[in-house]
Order: structure tokens, then sequence, then C-alpha cells
């Protein structure tokens, strides 16, 4: 029996189950939860994954660290570049590899546009997932608009596979720096529609308002990080308390709420592409002139054997690379932390007791991609 | 001077045959518009272009109708057959039987009935039944969730619907919608009733499970509600009911509230579906911009916000009549 | 009171959100009409690789290094090669790509020793079983296969005389220092 599930008579025969998926809207794939419900109330849920299962880890253990390059922006594909960058910042600093100036805040840049690539796919399904559709094809509008930014210079438009060790693949020229200015003016005004739209509107915050709240010691117990943490009231982001790449340089906000609860994360993640906006900003008007690629990177990637760990800020949480290696140029072992798995982890215990409509709206908010649960 | 269209023909079975035919033809037709304009509508709020196969995307309707037609009628392994069956007629049947009460022009109108209210309200009611039977005899726990959740709102709209619709009685001291719409000559009721037809839109948005209170087929939650197990006509049926629905609540918002076929230069029959398209338009947009409240929320804003809300106008308008 | 001001609050943000609906209905649509319409692909669009031709060679310069088979890591790869008679480098026979199981990760055109690899400009290709998606990289270049390999012959030559020349100069430049 489920710790979570409430006590019940066995021979009553008011509740029942419900599967949710693995082929169902709102599950955003192929996932299932199996809710016991009595009437509309969820008694107990069980989240039931695996059925995107790929094997990326042990793809990682039989071949070379080049040859992984394209896996980890199909771990997740909404923050593809964010992933793919990375793994390679997680191997240059195993290997000691220096970064052209360049190629750092083109890093930078990339990173945040799908930042914001992402939370907008989140904010249309959110709404999507609470019924109301037309947010979803603005939401879409806009973030097709980044991709084709990212699409001019990566060659392509889901699963990046930009970054190489030692830099970028691609030079960006004074088109891509403009279009992205464009973008940032038009997408701060863009911002304040979607708040008319959503944020304000009182069937939403009836939906969201003290709905999915995770309770203080969840955090700790099921290791929440990212957006879900940050509405929880710690102001918790790789990029502010252990600074990779060049995040250090910028001056952005870590923001924050306290409820915990879908309404919550979702002014979390509101916020957080403002933030985005705000160092993409500076990182445009700051690029320097440079290399793109470092001139001498190892031929062969062999990081000095030990174990190694680094962490990203995704834009569903802290997405950790434990690389294990033995000295050659294939990783011992590669372990992926990410964030959707924790959050899915927690779904029992956020959503007992909650209504069906609920669930739905619990799911959607904490951003899960389920492939990255699976990975 | 007005005629019946009914008391034209000798025959009452003729009558009752030709009114059904002519009205089951407008449905039809109207459905089917109905979808294009909906499709259209949301298309240009979402900033797409919508249907496009014909001239301004019309013809996709009729290839729809076609699929929908043309599909195999599946019936689920375990449903109750008889039930599964009957339930989309009888979700369709009520519509079709009211529809010949509403007076379109001043001088010809199918039928005029001196309780036609009392006849509305009793009548649609029959489709939960038909929602109920559908969402029972699938036999699918999805289904049966959207059906209960059908029922439930449903029921309890039909209360602030109903009270809604009383002090337009009161002040006409008539039910036939006819002599209402006469009684509208100098104003619409629109200007010494707002707060009923703001209850009576609410309601009847909910009354036609449409969104914001879609929450039947709420299809992020419960796939697809009530009509998850029905394809083929079967579940165009459930569709035509629900556009059906929609035009009937409408007109009925129009007889009761904006003055039926009154209005300047235009004839009747212009003005009585101009303004019965504009509530529909009206609903579209609702639709596609909110989204969908929970189904407890649902409940407690008929019962705490629209029931108060009706009686309050009810206990006033009783009260003014009483002292003019 | 407080429940008729939250009730006039909520209408308040509604109206507002039919506002916002509103604006965009009054905006033009901003599909695109795919087919109907060509999509400018960007200069950097990745699809399945192609062998780009070399000016000087009159054809590409797959030299059968199998640098790309290796790197490969969807393994999609077949290469075989033969040394021609008279031909210093190989040249490619066999150039084979599943694009079914290529991630366009771009890692052999990374490796490539002499950047003869380069993505196919058309996006909109389609098949009906996997078996199509199986591309023959030296078809196109098949009928210039001879000129070119006489062409690299003369280039070779060529390179040869020069590093004769230069050997030649260095032994001379020697044999000078010693005097």
């Amino acid at each position: 029996m489920n710790r979570f599930e409430v006590e019940q008579d066995p021979k009553s025969r008011d509740t029942y189950y419900l599967n949710m998926g693995p082929q169902h809207p709102s599950t955003h794939g192929v996932m299932r939860i199996k809710l016991h419900l009595d009437g509309e109330r969820i008694i107990s849920a069980e989240p039931i994954i695996g059925y995107g299962h790929r094997a990326h880890e042990k793809m990682a253990e039989n071949r070379d660290y080049i040859q992984f390059l394209p896996n980890p922006s199909r771990v997740d594909y909404l923050g593809g570049m964010i992933y793919n960058v990375g793994y390679c910042q997680a191997v240059e600093r195993a290997m000691d590899i220096e970064v052209p100036e360049r190629a750092e805040y083109i890093r930078i840049v990339c990173n945040e546009l799908n930042r914001i690539s992402s939370h907008l796919l989140w904010l249309g399904t959110f709404l999507m997932d609470l019924g109301a559709f037309t947010p979803f094809l603005y939401a879409f509008d806009d973030r097709e608009k980044i991709l084709d930014i990212l699409d001019r210079i990566t060659g392509s438009r889901l699963t990046y596979c930009y970054a190489r060790f030692g830099g970028v693949i691609l030079d960006i020229d004074d088109v891509f720096l403009d279009n992205v200015s464009n973008f940032c003016t038009y997408f701060v005004e863009r911002l304040k529609e979607y708040e008319k739209l959503v944020i304000g509107n009182v069937i939403f915050r009836e939906r969201t308002i003290g709905v999915g709240i995770f309770a203080p010691d969840l955090a700790q117990k099921y290791a929440i990080t990212g957006p879900c943490l940050r509405a929880m009231g710690h102001e918790n982001d790789v990029r502010k308390d252990e600074p990779y790449g060049i995040y250090d340089r910028f001056d952005f906000d870590v923001p924050t709420q306290t409820e915990g609860d879908c309404f919550a994360r979702t002014l979390v993640r509101m916020e957080e592409m403002r933030q985005s906006i705000r160092i993409i900003e500076q990182a445009v008007s700051d690029m320097p002139n440079g290399l793109f690629l470092a001139a001498r990177v190892p031929r062969r990637i062999r990081p000095p054997e030990g174990d190694y760990y680094f962490c990203v800020e995704s834009p569903r949480g802290s997405f950790g690379m434990y690389i294990a290696s033995d000295g050659s140029d294939i990783p011992f072992r590669l372990k992926l932390r990410t964030p959707s798995f924790s959050h899915i982890s927690a779904m029992p215990a956020v959503m007992a007791s909650t209504m069906l409509a609920d669930a739905v709206a619990i799911l959607g908010s904490i951003d899960i991609v389920v492939p990255e649960i699976d990975r | 001077m007005k005629t019946d269209i009914v008391q034209l023909f000798e025959n009452p079975y003729l009558a009752l045959g030709v009114s059904i035919a002519i009205i089951m033809a407008y449905l039809s037709v109207n459905a089917i518009m109905l979808i294009w304009l909906e499709r259209k509508l949301s298309a240009r709020i979402q900033r797409r272009i919508g249907p496009q196969r014909g001239p301004f995307g019309l013809m996709q309707q009729i290839f729809d109708m076609g699929k929908l037609l043309s599909k195999e009628l599946l019936t689920p392994e375990h449903a109750n057959k008889l039930l599964y069956v009957i339930a989309p007629i009888l979700v369709f049947a009520p519509v079709v039987a009211l529809s010949s009460l509403f007076p379109i022009t001043s001088t010809y109108i199918f039928h005029d009935f001196n309780i036609a209210i009392v006849l509305i309200l009793a009548i649609s009611g029959i489709n939960v039944i038909g929602i109920f039977l559908a969402g029972w005899g699938s036999n699918n726990k999805y289904a049966l969730l959207g059906a209960v959740r059908s029922v439930a709102q449903n029921i309890s709209y039909e209360i602030p619907l109903i009270l809604s619709v009383i002090p337009i009685v009161m002040i006409t001291r008539t039910m036939s919608l006819y002599d209402i719409t006469l009684a509208q000559e100098t104003y619409p009721f629109i200007l010494v009733q707002p707060i009923a037809l703001i209850i009576f839109i609410i309601s009847a948005t909910a009354e036609t499970n449409r969104a914001p209170f879609d929450i039947p087929e709420a299809e992020s939650e419960l796939v697809a509600g009530f009509h998850t197990e029905y394809s083929g006509m079967r579940f165009g049926l459930f569709f035509f009911a629900e556009y059906s629905n929609m035009i009937f609540a409408c007109a009925l918002a129009t007889v009761l509230f904006l003055g039926g076929w009154r209005g300047p230069l235009l004839p009747d029959a212009v003005w009585f579906f101009i303004k019965v398209y504009a509530l529909i338009v009206l609903m579209m947009w609702f639709r596609w911009t909110f989204p969908r409240l929970r189904f407890d929320q649902l409940m407690k804003f008929a019962w705490v916000v629209l029931v108060p809300l009706s009686l309050i106008n009810l206990l006033i308008t009783t009260l003014v009549l009483k002292i003019v | 009171m407080a429940l008729i001001k939250e009730i006039l609050d909520g209408t308040k943000t509604l109206l507002t959100g039919m506002k916002v609906t509103l604006d965009n209905f009054r905006k033009p649509p901003v599909t695109s009409q795919y087919p109907m319409e060509k999509i400018e692909m960007s200069e950097a669009f990745r699809n399945v690789i192609v062998l780009i031709e070399k000016e000087d060679i009159g054809s590409h310069d797959c030299i059968d290094c199998k640098l790309c088979e290796r790197v490969c890591p969807s393994f999609c790869i077949y290469l075989d090669g033969e040394r021609p008679e008279g031909l210093r480098r190989k040249r490619s026979t066999k150039f084979e790509v599943d694009f079914a199981l290529c991630s366009d990760c771009g890692l052999c055109l990374d490796v490539c020793p002499t950047d003869t690899l380069g993505y196919s400009k058309v996006h909109d290709e389609a098949g009906y079983n996997r078996s199509d998606f199986l591309y023959d990289l030296l078809e196109p270049w098949a009928d210039k296969e001879e000129a070119a390999r006489e062409r690299l012959k003369e280039i070779e030559a060529e390179q040869a005389a020069e590093r004769a020349r230069k050997a030649a100069a260095r032994k001379a430049k020697k044999v000078r220092r010693e005097k």
C-alpha cells in the first residue's frame, strides 16, 4: 500500500481507480497516473513511468564523449540548448578546456532564448490543461519566433547540437544579434499581454491559487529544484549559487514566491522570462569579438580518472551530470539527474485529496517533460 | 396580424411533419454554419487562417459532414446497446421539438402557444437525460464522470435560468413568446432587466456545456467526457445538439430580452437572426478567451452567486411592479 | 458586500481578457501557408549530408578516411573505397547514409579532413518506407568520377613535381651550406 493512501475500508465499493494515461491529453506524453478516486476527489495518485525510456545513460557507456553530444538535447527536448551546452560545460570543466569569451556569450544568449521558448511552451500547455485554448496559440507563435532565430545559427529547431567542447560550431553574425534585440523589445510588450489575458483572469486565479501546494518538507524529501522550489520561497538558482559559464557577470534577479501553489509557480516562471530577457540584453550589448571555438581542443576527449559532477539550471530545475571517468575516452558511467523525475516523485504527496481537475492543473504547473523523466 | 403556419394546413399531422422538416433542415444548415463560424472566429482570435477549402472555407464543413456520415458506427463491446443508441437522439430531440415556438417574424409563426415558456423550460431539461444515458451506456469511466458532472451542472444552472425568466413573465403577464415580443414595443427588456439577461446568458452557456463551463466534456481532464466512446454520425448528433442548443438558448434570450424581431428598417426575420447570431458570437468569444472552471467552483458559482442574485433581482422586480 | 466587490473585480478581469482576444482578432493572421508558400531555409539548415564539389577537382574529394564513419553516434554512414592506380590518395567507392538513423548532429562535418561534407538544402524529402532514406551520396558524382580521377592525377603530378622541386631546392641549399 502506498504510504500516501488514505485508510480505506476494503469492503467499500464507493471508490474506484482511473488510469490517467498512458495516452491522455494532459499527461504531455506517454505517462500513466493511477488515480484512486472517490467521486471527483483523489484519494491517492501513483505515477507510473518508463513508457518512453530510451536508455540514454546506458548509451553514454557505449560511446565516447564526443559521440554523446547529440543525446543531452534529446533528454529534454524543450530545453535542448541548455542541456547540450551543459554537457559540453561539464566535460570542459573535467578536462580544463578553455572556452573563448565570444563562445561563452553566444552560449548565454542561446541558453536564455531557449529558456524563454521552454517557458512559453509551458505557458501554452498549462493553460490548455486549464481549458483555455487561445494562449496556447499565442505562446506557440512567440516560441516560433525564437526557434526561427535559433534556427538561423544552429540549423535545428528543437534538438540542438550546437555546442562543442571548447565553444560552439558556428559563429553568429549581426543579423542574429539584431533579431535577438528586436525579439527582446517585442517580447517585453507581449509579456504584458499575457499577464492581462492569463494572470489577471479570475477563473485562472480560482483554478490555481491554493491548488497543488508543495508542503515545505517536500522540498528536501524529493529534491525539488527550479521554479517549483522558488515558488516555495527559496531563492535557489544554479546560475546564482554556483555560477557556471559566465553567469556571474550578469545582473539578474531570482524571482521567488512563498505560497508554493500553481499560481506561485506561474508567477515565478513569468518573471523568469523577464529576467532572461535582461540577461540576453546584457549579453548582446557586451558581445565581444574573437574566436567562437577554442583553437586548441584536445583531439581525444579523455577526462582524467575521477568523478565529476556538474549541474546547470534547466527551465525545469537543476539538471545534473555525474561523470565517472576511468581515464578512457568512454565514460565509465554518466548519470543524468533530471528535475522532472524528482518532481513527478512528489506527485503522490501533492495530489492526494485534491480534485481530478486539480491533478491536471498540478501536472501542467510543474512543467513535466516525459522523456526527461524516463530518459 | 399574425398567422400560425400550422393552422394553414387542415391536417394537423401534415402540419407537424412540414414544420419538423423545415426546422430540421434549418437546424442542420445552421449547425454546419455555426461550426464554420466558430472555426473561423477562433482562428482569427488565435491569429490563424482557419478552414480554407472552398470559398471562405465553407466547403470544409461539407467534407466534415461527409466524413462523419460515412464513418462506421462503432458500439463499444460492453456498452448498454439500447441506451448507447438512443442517447444522441434524446439530446437532439428537445431542440427540434421546441424550435417551432419562436416568433421569428411578426406575421407568420409556426405555432403560438400560450404557455410556451413553461413548455420550453420543461422539455429542454430532457437533454440532460440524454447526456446521462450516453455516459452510462458507453461503459467508460471518463464518460460516466462527464455524465455525472453534466447532470449536476445542468440541474444547478436550470434554477438561475428559470429565476431570470420569471421577471419577464411578471412584467408582461403572459407566457406566450409572441406576446412577450409584442410587449417590448417601446423598449426591449434588456433596459429594465440587465441583471436577468447576464444571469440568463451565463446559465445558458452552462446549460449548453460550453466553455468556460464545458466541464462535462473537459478534454484535458476527461478526454472527451460523455461522448468519449461515440463515433461517426452519433458523435455528429452530439455535435449538432451542442450548436442547436446554442441557437435555441440565444433565440430565447433574443425573444425575452432583446425584443425579438423588433428593429428599424430591416425586415423582421433579419433583425431576429442578427440578434441571435450576435449573442452566439459572444458565447464563442467567451469560449476562446477563458480557461475552464473547476467542477466544485462551478457549482459554488451557481448556488452562491447566481441563485441569490437572481432571487434579489426577482424581489426587486416584484416590489417595483407592486409600487408602479 | 465583499462578495459583490469580488464579483465586480472578477468581471473586470474577464473583460480585460476579452479585450486582449479582441485586439488579436483585429491583427492579421501569422500563419504561413507552407506547401503553397515556399519557406526559406536558413544557411545553417541541417538535413542529410551531401558531398560538396571541390572546384579544383571538379568533383567531391572524399578520400575514404572513414573518420566520419567512426565518429557517427548513430552509426549511419557506410563507407568503402579503393586506391586507384596511379593515385596517391584513396577514392571512396561507396558512401551511403541511412538518414532514418541520422540525428543531424554534424559531427561528421567537424572531423572531415578535406571539408567535402555539407548539408543538403532540400528540406521536404519524404518516403514511404525506411529504405527510401538510404542515400547514396556518390550517385550524383558517378559520371564525373572518371574525369575527377584524371584531374586528380594531374594535381598529384603537379604536387609531386612541386615536392620534387622543393626537395631539390632544399638539397641544393644543403649542398651550398656544406660548401
